[in-house]
């Protein structure tokens, strides 16, 4: 077994181009259509005085995180939300503020909390410092304080049931990951069918090694390639991109084990129902995408009204994949949670390796 | 040493060989003859335990291969038809690989990959990855790989097709120098009857799934002893001189080539008058008409009609 994983992987080596393809395009796609930033709100904002921006309120603006205030000219904030490219701006003067809203949206009530939440704090501190006067000791304390504050304050939401978070962001990370590891691991399945034709599977059938050795070998190196093509993916959105996976990113990754354990079974299905490479290549484009589009790749699944595809859906594991992974991350789902979607796909891998296997043997003894 | 009894295999309704009987002993090279889709790979996929027969049985030893396959496997080397190997690996990578999946480690495979990549020539292209070979260099190394565990028989399934003369020679040498060095029994399967009236001691003829002949070159040979063949050439071959050799009473079976006409007929007859006469009748000049030494060509042309490569 060691000894087919090992050519195995020379082979990989020697002709990596199905693996850097297809990374490729998932890395691309999930960048042009996901945006390096678009987990972040664009805010455009812009002062009367200048000093502002140097200021506390500056500074608070600055370290918020999931906005994204962009400093500009009034003209020019004007322009963006005239033109759509921006939903709304803030002008900031030294004790009020004005928040000019093109589109209304739940961000005009966010970015009002933030604003106010700051003028808030830097009256209060200008309090403390009218009555202690610019005592040095004082100001330095304060400033610890408000660091390190005695109490800390987490803050949770609730959504209604039925209701769904779309994050776009990593919605196209996720949709496009699943979609093209599908293509990679797939063609990673095929050389069994090109090894039965050429006859590189009878001389190993002939030889000591077991069969089930053989089947371990070719879909252990299949699942490893795909698993390390979405790991290259991930990796690089989220130390490269700085997409935060909602802080699991260890749980994401681990959670991808399910769906790539599925569509290695997949592969092996596919590939013991074909006869010809040239009938494999034909399937494969179809099933994946068909996969991508009912599984809810491209867009949500949420926003799907069809019953046929719903019900499609559910026997697609690409639509247990996106469950699982969006549940980890934007949902903030416990393991317990999504135990159903994992069981699923690792009952779906079963089902279809068993098929897969007993219809390859079908001619052999 | 192995004994196919009564071997069946059938796809849906269609024979691909019928109650094939055949036995091999040790160190005999044995030739399979036929034409592209007689059942000769369908055969020797059986007998090697790799397809099971739908009825009949293969006995190595005496003893039941389909029941208990690894004890033959052990002993066998398969050439298959086609180039199994990894051609983005290089020789030595691929004879390594291979040489490892039969257990060999350490010095003992490297000493076997040496070995072997002496016997089939390709020393000084050990480092070329295989995808670089010619169709000649892939066919031996495609030999070399199942040499790797001193298999006491190899098992060739067209091991010659679609290469030139010189790397042809090179394989049938080698099969005669393994064969006669190390007494390794070989079944040759071709539809190059040269090939294996050169090589084998015995043959067997299929066609269409049948066995059709069995034995020595010479017992084969003699199946045509009543009967010579003539061979007519001429640069322009008419369709009236065909058609007149037909309907000649003395002549038992014509087949027509590019450039040659090929007759059967009775060992005692003459017939170059008569085909001289004809071909002056229909206006045509001849080239040659000669008498020509029996071949196995000639053997399967009287058993089928038809000549091994159509």
């Amino acid at each position: 077994m060691i000894g087919i994983l090992i050519a195995k992987f020379k082979n990989f080596i020697r002709n990596p181009w199905t693996f850097l393809i297809f990374t490729g395009m998932s890395l691309l796609m999930a960048f042009i259509f996901g945006g390096t930033n678009a987990q972040e709100v664009y805010i455009p904002i812009s002062t009367v005085d200048k000093q502002i921006k140097d200021s506390y309120i500056g500074e608070q603006l600055e370290k918020e995180e999931g906005i994204n205030f962009s400093w500009m000219s009034e003209e020019q904030l004007r322009e963006k939300i005239e033109t759509g490219k921006a939903e709304l701006g803030v002008v900031l003067d030294n004790n009020t503020y004005q928040i000019i809203v093109g589109i209304d949206s739940h961000n005009t009530g966010l970015v009002e909390q933030i604003i106010s939440r700051i003028y808030y704090e830097k009256q209060e501190q200008e309090k403390i410092l009218t009555i202690v006067g610019q005592d040095e000791t004082v100001i330095e304390e304060l400033n610890h304080a408000l660091e390190q504050p005695v109490f800390e304050i987490e803050s949770a939401t609730f959504r209604g049931e039925g209701a769904f978070i779309y994050d776009n962001s990593l919605h196209r990370i996720f949709g496009f990951s699943l979609f093209f590891v599908i293509y990679t691991i797939a063609y990673n399945v095929l050389p069994i069918l090109i090894e039965k034709r050429g006859g590189i599977w009878d001389r190993l059938i002939l030889s000591p090694v077991k069969k089930s050795e053989m089947y371990i070998a070719n879909l252990l190196f299949s699942f490893l390639t795909g698993y390390f093509q979405v790991l290259v993916i991930f990796f690089f959105f989220r130390f490269v991109i700085g997409v935060n996976f909602y802080g699991r990113f260890v749980e994401t990754i681990l959670l991808l084990i399910p769906y790539v354990f599925a569509i290695v079974a997949l592969a092996i299905l596919v590939t013991a129902l074909v006869k010809k490479v040239q009938q494999f290549n034909a399937v494969l484009p179809i099933l994946a995408i068909s996969m991508a589009m009912i599984g809810g790749a491209y867009w949500p699944i949420e926003i799907v009204e069809s019953k046929i595809l719903l019900l499609l859906a559910k026997i697609n594991p690409l639509t247990y994949g996106l469950e699982i992974l969006k549940g980890i991350t934007v949902y903030s789902y416990s393991l317990q949670e999504l135990l159903l979607p994992i069981s699923i796909l690792v009952l779906m891998g079963v089902v279809m390796m068993g098929l897969g296997i007993h219809f390859m043997e079908r001619r052999h003894i | 040493m192995i004994e196919l009894i009564d071997l069946t295999k059938k796809f849906k309704q269609n024979f691909a060989v019928k109650n094939l009987n055949m036995f091999i002993e040790k160190g005999e090279i044995v030739g399979l003859l036929g034409p592209n889709g007689a059942g000769k790979s369908t055969a020797i996929s059986m007998l090697s335990s790799l397809v099971e027969p739908t009825s009949g049985d293969v006995q190595f030893e005496n003893k039941s291969i389909l029941k208990n396959p690894s004890s033959f496997r052990k002993i066998v080397g398969m050439v298959p038809q086609e180039i199994a190997l990894y051609e983005d690996l290089t020789a030595e990578e691929n004879l390594q690989f291979f040489g490892r999946i039969y257990q060999l480690r350490g010095k003992k495979l490297s000493k076997k990959v040496d070995e072997v990549l002496e016997q089939i020539g390709l020393t000084d292209r050990r480092k070329d990855i295989v995808k670089k070979f010619s169709g000649g260099m892939k066919r031996r190394l495609n030999i070399g790989v199942a040499m790797l565990h001193d298999p006491e028989m190899l098992i060739m399934d067209e091991p010659t097709v679609g290469i030139d003369p010189q790397s042809r020679n090179y394989i049938l040498d080698t099969v005669k120098r393994l064969n006669a060095e190390r007494q390794m029994t070989v079944l040759y399967t071709s539809h190059y009857m040269e090939e294996v009236e050169f090589l084998c001691d015995r043959i067997y003829i299929m066609d269409k799934g049948n066995l059709i002949a069995a034995g020595t070159k010479e017992e084969i040979k003699q199946i045509i002893s009543s009967e010579k063949t003539v061979s007519i050439k001429a640069e322009i071959l008419k369709h009236d001189f065909i058609q007149a050799l037909e309907e000649n009473p003395l002549i038992n079976r014509v087949t027509v080539g590019e450039k040659e006409v090929t007759i059967l007929v009775p060992k005692d007859a003459n017939v170059f008058s008569e085909v001289i006469k004809l071909a002056e009748t229909n206006g045509m000049e001849l080239t040659s008409v000669d008498n020509k030494t029996p071949t196995l060509e000639d053997v399967f042309l009287h058993l089928t009609g038809r000549a091994l490569r159509d």
